[in-house]
C-alpha cells in the first residue's frame, strides 16, 4: 500500500511513529486526501433481497462489468431483511469513501414508507446516487376462470373482485389499491409473499387478478394462462407492446420498480465519478444489454441527480394519491 | 408414457458428476453421523445447511438428502457392533442385532440390515415415484383454504404423535407457534414483537433456530452425557447372508417396506417410529417369538428395513405439498427455501429437474450405500473412538461460521447462540424440539394462509366448507383430534371382554 509514500505519510512518520498506523490508514479508508488512489481494495456491492431475485440478479449483471473497468474487485453481498431497509442503513453507515455501494430499489423509498413508521423509512438523502439502472415494470394480470380479457371487463363486472399484491408496502399493492379507487370498483386486497406465490395464486383462480413483475408474468403470459390487461408504466412496455398502460385507459397511477446504485453520502467527487464512469461502460456492454432483454428490463440510465429527483417526485405523487384516496396501504386491519 | 418422460430427464440431472460427487459426500457424512451416537441427521443438515448456500438447488439437496437416508445405514453399524445405536431409530436394532453379533453373526446382522434397507428405500422411492404426479394433478388447487386445512393438520398430528410427554410436546408447540409470529404482520406491515428491531423485522430466520437448537444445543447437551465407552467391536466375517438368512427375513423386509413407507408419509411419523412398529409387528407374527431378542434375523431386517423406507417416504409431504412430516424434514423445507425454492404442490410442475433429479438421487445413494456400507465399517468403528472433547469444538465452530454465512450477519450468529442454549435447556429438562421446530414453520404457514383465505372468502369460515379439498382435510382433522377419544372409549368397552385386552397391549408396546 506504501509503495508511493505521501507528503503526509512522512511528515506523519518522522514527527511520531506511533501515529503511523493511524495515518496510514487514513490514506487508506479515509479517502479524502487521497481518492486518486481509488479504488483501494475491493468495492462491496450490498444487496438488501436474497439471492436470486431480480434486485439480485442487476447487481450481479453491473458488479460482473464495473469490476473489470475499475480494476477491482466487486462482491455482491446479501443482506435481506425489512424490504432492503436493513442492508440501506448498514450502508448508509459506512464511510463514504466509495469502498461500500448498494444497490437502491425505489419502492424503499417511495412507497414503502408509506405503509412502514417513520423512523423504519429510509431517506433518499442519507446517500449520494452514482447512476440510475433500469425499469422494472408492473403488469395487472387475469385469471382465466375470471373471463376478464380487459380492464373494461373488470370495471364493468359490478361486483367485488380479489386481487393479489406481492406484499404489503410494494408497488404491487400500491398500483392496484389506487387503480380500483380510480376506477371506482370494489376490490379485495390479498397479499402474498412475493410475486410467484402472488401468480401461482392467479394460475389456480385463488384471485381473479394480480399485479406482478413483467420478467415473472411474462411465461405465463405467453403460454395463455393469465391475461395481461394492463401495465403501470407510463409508456407501453416494448416487450409486451399490445397491452396498454394504465395511463391510456384513464388512471393516473404510474407505478414500476426502478433500480440504481447508491453510495453513502458525502463520497469524493474523483471516487463518484470513477464510478460513474465504470457503470457507464458497463451498462454500455453488449452482455448487459443481453442481460437487460432477458430480464425484460427497460434500460434507465439516468444520472444520479435525475434518480434523486424522479424518485422524490414518485414519492411525493405516491403520498398525494394516498391521501386523496384515503387508502392506508397497511390496509385489512 | 408421457408422464415418464421428467422422471428420466431427472436421472441426467443425477449423473452430472458434480451432483454424483455430492450425493457421495452426502451418504458418506450420513453413514458417519450415523455412527456416531448423539449427532444426528437433524442436527448435521442444521450445521451444514450454509455450506449448501453456495451450490445448485438440487446439487444441495441431493446431498442433504443422502444426509438423511446414510444416517440410517449408519446407526446399525454401532448397534449391531457395540450395542451402541448411533441413531434413535436403531434403537430396536440392538436387540437381535447384538446378540447376533454375539453369536458371530455380525456379518450377516449387518448384510441383512443393508439389504432391507436397500430394499426397503427402492420401495419408497417407486411409491414417491407414482404418488407425485398425482398429487402434483391438483396442484393448482391448492389454495389459502387448503393450505389452512394441512398446516392445521399437520400440527395436529405433529402434537398427538410426538413420542415423549405430551404436554411437554404442547409446550414446545406453543412456544415454536409464539416464536412464529415475531416479524412484521405481512398483511398490516404491523411490528410484532420486533422492539424496534430491523433486523427482526422479517420474524426470525428459520436457519438460525435449527442450526440452534439442533446443532449448537446437541452438541453442548453431548458434551454433558458421558458415553458409554466403545468396547473392541467383534469381528466382522461372512458378510453376506445365507439363503437360509435370507429366506427368513425376507418376509419381514417385505413388510418392513410397506409398513416404513405409510409411517413415513404421516405427519409426526418417521423412521423411529417406523423401525418399533416394524420390530413389534415382526414379533407378534413370528411363530417362535421367544426367538426375538436372543439373535433372530427378522428383528434386525425388519426394523432397519422399515426405518430406510420411513425415512424416503417422509421426503413425499414435504415435496408434494411443502408440509414437513418430521424435523428434519423440517430442516430441508428451510434448505429449499434458502435456495428459494418453495416446496408444495406446485414443485414438480415448476421445477422438475429439482423434484426428480433429488428423488432420483436416492436410487443412486441406496446403491452407493450398499457397496459402501460393509467395507468401511472398520473405520467407521475407529471414528468412534475419537473424543466428544475434540469434536465438539470443531463442529460449535462449522456452526457459528456457517450462520455468519447464509445472511452476512452477526445477529444470526446471536441467534444461534441464543437458540443453543434454549435447545440445551429443552433436552435436559425433556422437551423434544421437534414439535417446537414444526410448529415454528407450520404456524407462520398457518397463519398467513388462514387470513388470505378469510380475505378471499370475505370473511365467511363456512368457505373452507365449500371447497373440496379443504373440506375433506377439514374433516380427516376432526376424525384425527377424536381419535383419542373414540379409542379410548372403545378401550373401555373392550375392558369388559377379556379377550379384546390382549390386543390393546399390544398396541400400546407399538
Amino acid at each position: 500500500m506504501m509503495h508511493f509514500p505521501t507528503r503526509r505519510a512522512v511528515l506523519g512518520a518522522a514527527s511520531a511513529i506511533t501515529l503511523l498506523a493511524m495515518t496510514a490508514c487514513g490514506n487508506v479508508s479515509g479517502g479524502t486526501a487521497d481518492s486518486s488512489k481509488y479504488p483501494n481494495g475491493p468495492v462491496t456491492l450490498t444487496v438488501g433481497q436474497a439471492p436470486g431475485g431480480s434486485t439480485d440478479l442487476i447487481a450481479r449483471a453491473v458488479s460482473e462489468g464495473a469490476a473489470k473497468t475499475l480494476g477491482a474487485p466487486m462482491p455482491v453481498v446479501n443482506k435481506p431483511g425489512a424490504n432492503g431497509a436493513l442492508a440501506s442503513k448498514e450502508v448508509a453507515g459506512k464511510p463514504a469513501d466509495g469502498q461500500n455501494l448498494l444497490l437502491l430499489t425505489a419502492s424503499l423509498i417511495t412507497i414503502t414508507p408509506l405503509a412502514v413508521t417513520a423512523d423504519e423509512a429510509v431517506n433518499i438523502d442519507d446517500f449520494d446516487i452514482i447512476s440510475g439502472l433500469s425499469q422494472d415494470d408492473y403488469v395487472l394480470v387475469a385469471s382465466e376462470k375470471s373471463g376478464f380479457k380487459s380492464i373494461k371487463d373488470v370495471t364493468s363486472a359490478g361486483r367485488n373482485i380479489t386481487y393479489g399484491t406481492t406484499g404489503v408496502g410494494t408497488g404491487s399493492q400500491l398500483a392496484q389499491t389506487v387503480l380500483f379507487k380510480q376506477a371506482n370498483v370494489k376490490g379485495t386486497d390479498v397479499p402474498f409473499d412475493s410475486g410467484k406465490p402472488a401468480l401461482t395464486a392467479v394460475l389456480g383462480n385463488q384471485v381473479e387478478l394480480a399485479t406482478i413483475q413483467l420478467g415473472e408474468a411474462m411465461p405465463q403470459i405467453e403460454a395463455g394462462k393469465v391475461s395481461p390487461l394492463l401495465v403501470f408504466s407510463e409508456e407501453r412496455n416494448s416487450f409486451l407492446p399490445d397491452t396498454p398502460t394504465a395511463k391510456e385507459s384513464g388512471y393516473d397511477v404510474p407505478v414500476a420498480q426502478y433500480r440504481a446504485v447508491a453510495a453513502p453520502k458525502g463520497t469524493p467527487k474523483e471516487v463518484k465519478d470513477k464510478l460513474v464512469a465504470a457503470i457507464q461502460e458497463t451498462l454500455k456492454s453488449d452482455s448487459y444489454k443481453e442481460f437487460n432483454k432477458k430480464n425484460m428490463l427497460t434500460p434507465k440510465e439516468i444520472s444520479g441527480e435525475e434518480v434523486v429527483t424522479q424518485w422524490k417526485d414518485y414519492a411525493a405523487k405516491y403520498k398525494a394519491l394516498v391521501e386523496k384516496y384515503d387508502i392506508s396501504l397497511a390496509g385489512n386491519k | 408414457m408421457d408422464f415418464l418422460n421428467p422422471v428420466i430427464n431427472g436421472f441426467a440431472v443425477v449423473l452430472e458428476p458434480m451432483n454424483l460427487l455430492y450425493c457421495l459426500i452426502g451418504v458418506v457424512i450420513g453413514m458417519l453421523i450415523g455412527v456416531l451416537p448423539g449427532l444426528g441427521p437433524a442436527a448435521t443438515i442444521a450445521i451444514l445447511l450454509p455450506l449448501t448456500y453456495n451450490v445448485e438447488p438440487v446439487t444441495a439437496i441431493i446431498m442433504l438428502a443422502g444426509i438423511f437416508y446414510g444416517a440410517q445405514y449408519g446407526g446399525t453399524i454401532t448397534s449391531v457392533l457395540l450395542r451402541l445405536p448411533g441413531e434413535a431409530s436403531s434403537v430396536v436394532t440392538v436387540f437381535d442385532g447384538y446378540q447376533m453379533a454375539k453369536q458371530g453373526r455380525a456379518g450377516t446382522a449387518l448384510g441383512l440390515a443393508s439389504i432391507g434397507s436397500f430394499i426397503g428405500g427402492t420401495a419408497s422411492i417407486i411409491g414417491l415415484t407414482f404418488l407425485a404426479p398425482i398429487v402434483a394433478s391438483f396442484a393448482l388447487d391448492f389454495g389459502p383454504a387448503e393450505y389452512t386445512a394441512l398446516a392445521l393438520l399437520g400440527i395436529l398430528l405433529v402434537a398427538t404423535i410426538s413420542s415423549g410427554s405430551k404436554t411437554k410436546a404442547l409446550i414446545a408447540a406453543a412456544l415454536g407457534l409464539l416464536l412464529a409470529t415475531v416479524g412484521r404482520d405481512i398483511f398490516t406491515g404491523e411490528n410484532r414483537f420486533t422492539f424496534g428491531s430491523l433486523e427482526l423485522a422479517d420474524g426470525i430466520d428459520f436457519v438460525p433456530i435449527a442450526m440452534g437448537i439442533f446443532g449448537l444445543g446437541e452438541i453442548m447437551y453431548n458434551l454433558e452425557e458421558r458415553h458409554r465407552a466403545a468396547k473392541a467391536p467383534s469381528a466382522v466375517a461372512n458378510v453376506r447372508p445365507s439363503r437360509r438368512d435370507l429366506k427368513q427375513a425376507s418376509g419381514a423386509i417385505g413388510r418392513g417396506s410397506v409398513l416404513g413407507f405409510f409411517l413415513g408419509i404421516l405427519p409426526g411419523g418417521g423412521a423411529t417410529i417406523a423401525s418399533m412398529a416394524s420390530y413389534a409387528m415382526e414379533k407378534k407374527r413370528a411363530k417362535q417369538p421367544e426367538r426375538f431378542g436372543k439373535g433372530a434375523p427378522e428383528g434386525v431386517a425388519g426394523p432397519e428395513t422399515a426405518n430406510n423406507a420411513a425415512a424416503t417416504s417422509s421426503f413425499i409431504p414435504l415435496l408434494t405439498l411443502g408440509i414437513p412430516a418430521n424435523a428434519t424434514m423440517a430442516l430441508m423445507f428451510g434448505a429449499l427455501l434458502i435456495q428459494g425454492v418453495t416446496p408444495g404442490p406446485q414443485l414438480v410442475e415448476q421445477d422438475p429437474g429439482l423434484f426428480w433429479g433429488v428423488v432420483n438421487s436416492m436410487y443412486i445413494g441406496n446403491i452407493l450405500l450398499l457397496i459402501m456400507s460393509l467395507p468401511l465399517v472398520g473405520i467407521f468403528v475407529k471414528i468412534l473412538r475419537v473424543r466428544a472433547a475434540i469434536l465438539a469444538p470443531i463442529t460449535a465452530l462449522i456452526t457459528l461460521l456457517g450462520a455468519y454465512t447464509i445472511n452476512n450477519s452477526m445477529f444470526d450468529v446471536t441467534l444461534v447462540v441464543v437458540f443453543g442454549i434454549v435447545g440445551y435447556l429443552m433436552k435436559k429438562f425433556g422437551f423434544e424440539p421437534g414439535p417446537l421446530v414444526l410448529a415454528f414453520v407450520l404456524g407462520s404457514l398457518l397463519e398467513s394462509s388462514l387470513r388470505r383465505a378469510l380475505l378471499v372468502f370475505g370473511g365467511d369460515p363456512l368457505g373452507f366448507f365449500g371447497r373440496p379439498i379443504s373440506a375433506t382435510l377439514l374433516i380427516v382433522f376432526v376424525l384425527v383430534a377424536a381419535l383419542p377419544g373414540i379409542r379410548s372409549a372403545l378401550a373401555k368397552r373392550k375392558a369388559i371382554v377379556p379377550a379384546g385386552t390382549a390386543a390393546t397391549e399390544i398396541k400400546e408396546k407399538v
